[in-house]
């Protein structure tokens, strides 16, 4: 059986999708079978930050309506053996994301895969509480940025009351914080919030720190996941997040001001 | 610039290869925006004339699409039950090149038999810069 995570945040643009496709790519290269949902109906994206947006020809609401098989509707990956795809469509509502419908399409994955990931759209409505309602585990993904860290808490009490497992009241969804776009110069001058001061508020387990970085900029252009970008520091956060998910121990990197001589510092400003 | 940065042989700037991405699908979508999503419907009916002469396993059948600037591919793969019923297909897909003015092609390989049809450029044609 599957198991199924979700990448959610509440709030819009914080890295959900960028975090998806690596995640997703980062479990697949770990040798897990894996797909990555997105459940964005109508604003149709993980598609195109996976590169594989020119060979969408059915969708996740074409499975669920019955118009074509599973099968046809997934993507396999040509760069990395055992990841799948499933693109959301273009031109319908988060309406045609039905419960029964969703489930039916989880089900018959969790017999194939590994790894289930569902990319959440922003917000609280339809597409939002699909995407988290069959999760077995959250991936809370959140900035240094006080409405951010407000959204994710409010996200947290709909994981404890309305997803499938908290409604059946069995074990409930595990939750950890994947903190995005953090820039440890800005922390050291006071201007973002630290790490510590989003655990303390949103008192969840730290999945990982990913640094504010230009690599994700120029991954997406390519169509290519960042944790690809195995040189860059946001590419190698998410291969040590994808680690930890997997149980490992590792020190939490690129969350200081690498301490460095006078010299190097400016010269870094120029580069 | 500097006058090397000629000599070098500079891989394409990722900006330039985000505008061409989005230069090919925005073009399709904008183009589909319109009509109803046919592919759902092509693909039953194509099936449904299929079936009239094979047995096919609905599950079986793999639909791949290649979305390019001038030209994009549709490419049905259906995986045939038996080597006879393969020569059935091959027979009316011949059939249907004389009439229709797309391409069929079909081809054998060791573990099943399996058919393709390929209809290059009738599907959708123009890259962005032929829209208004
Ligand atoms: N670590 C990072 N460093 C720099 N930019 C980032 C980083 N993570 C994400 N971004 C940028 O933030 C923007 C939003 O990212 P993304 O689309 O992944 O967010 P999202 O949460 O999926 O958004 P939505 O809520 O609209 O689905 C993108 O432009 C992306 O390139
Ligand atoms: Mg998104």
């Amino acid at each position: 059986m599957g198991k199924i995570i979700v990448m959610t945040s509440g709030k819009g643009g914080v890295g959900k999708t960028t975090s998806s496709a690596a995640f997703a790519t980062g479990l697949a290269l770990r040798g897990f079978k894996t797909v990555v949902i997105d459940f964005d109906v109508g604003l149709r994206n993980l598609d195109l930050v996976m590169g594989c947006e020119r060979r969408v020809v059915f969708d996740f609401i074409n499975v669920i309506n019955g118009e074509a098989k599973l099968n046809q509707a997934l993507i396999k990956d040509k760069r990395i053996d055992n990841l799948y795809i499933l693109p959301t469509s273009q031109t319908r509502d988060k309406d045609a994301l039905t419960k029964e419908g969703v489930e039916k399409v989880l089900n018959e994955l969790s017999k194939e895969f590994d790894y289930i990931l569902c990319d959440s759209p922003a917000g609280i409505e339809r597409g939002a509480l699909m995407s988290l309602y069959f999760a077995d585990h959250a991936i809370i993904v959140t900035n240094p940025e006080v409405s951010s860290v407000r959204d994710s808490d409010r996200i947290l009490g709909v994981l404890n009351s309305k997803s499938r497992r908290a409604e059946r009241g069995e074990e409930p969804v595990t939750q950890q914080l994947l903190l995005t776009r953090y820039d440890p110069e800005r922390v050291e001058r006071g201007e973002m919030l630290k790490v510590d001061d989003v655990l303390e508020i949103l008192a969840i387990p730290l999945l990982g720190v990913i640094p504010e970085s230009q690599a994700v900029l120029r991954a997406s252009n390519v169509g290519m996941p960042v944790i690809l970008d195995e040189h860059s520091n946001a590419g190698q956060a998410y291969i040590d997040a994808v680690g930890r998910f997997l149980g490992e121990d590792l020190e939490h990197r690129f969350v200081s001001v690498p301490k460095k001589g006078l010299f190097s510092r400016l010269l870094r400003r120029t580069a | 610039m500097s006058i090397f940065s000629f000599f070098r042989s500079a891989p394409r700037p990722s900006a330039v290869q985000a505008k061409e991405r989005l230069q090919i699908v925005m073009a399709h979508e904008r183009a589909g925006r319109s009509g109803p999503d046919y592919l759902p419907m092509l693909q039953q009916e194509l099936l449904a004339v299929i079936a009239k002469y094979i047995d096919i396993d609905q599950n079986k059948v793999e639909v791949k699409l290649d979305r390019g600037g001038d030209c994009s591919t549709l490419e049905l793969n259906i995986e045939l039950p038996a080597r006879e019923a393969a020569k059935a297909l091959k027979e009316a897909a011949k059939a249907a090149v004389g009439k229709a003015n797309g391409g069929a092609a079909a081809d054998d390989d060791e573990s099943s038999d399996s058919v393709k049809m390929a209809a290059g450029g009738a599907l959708t044609n123009g890259g962005i810069k032929k829209r208004r």
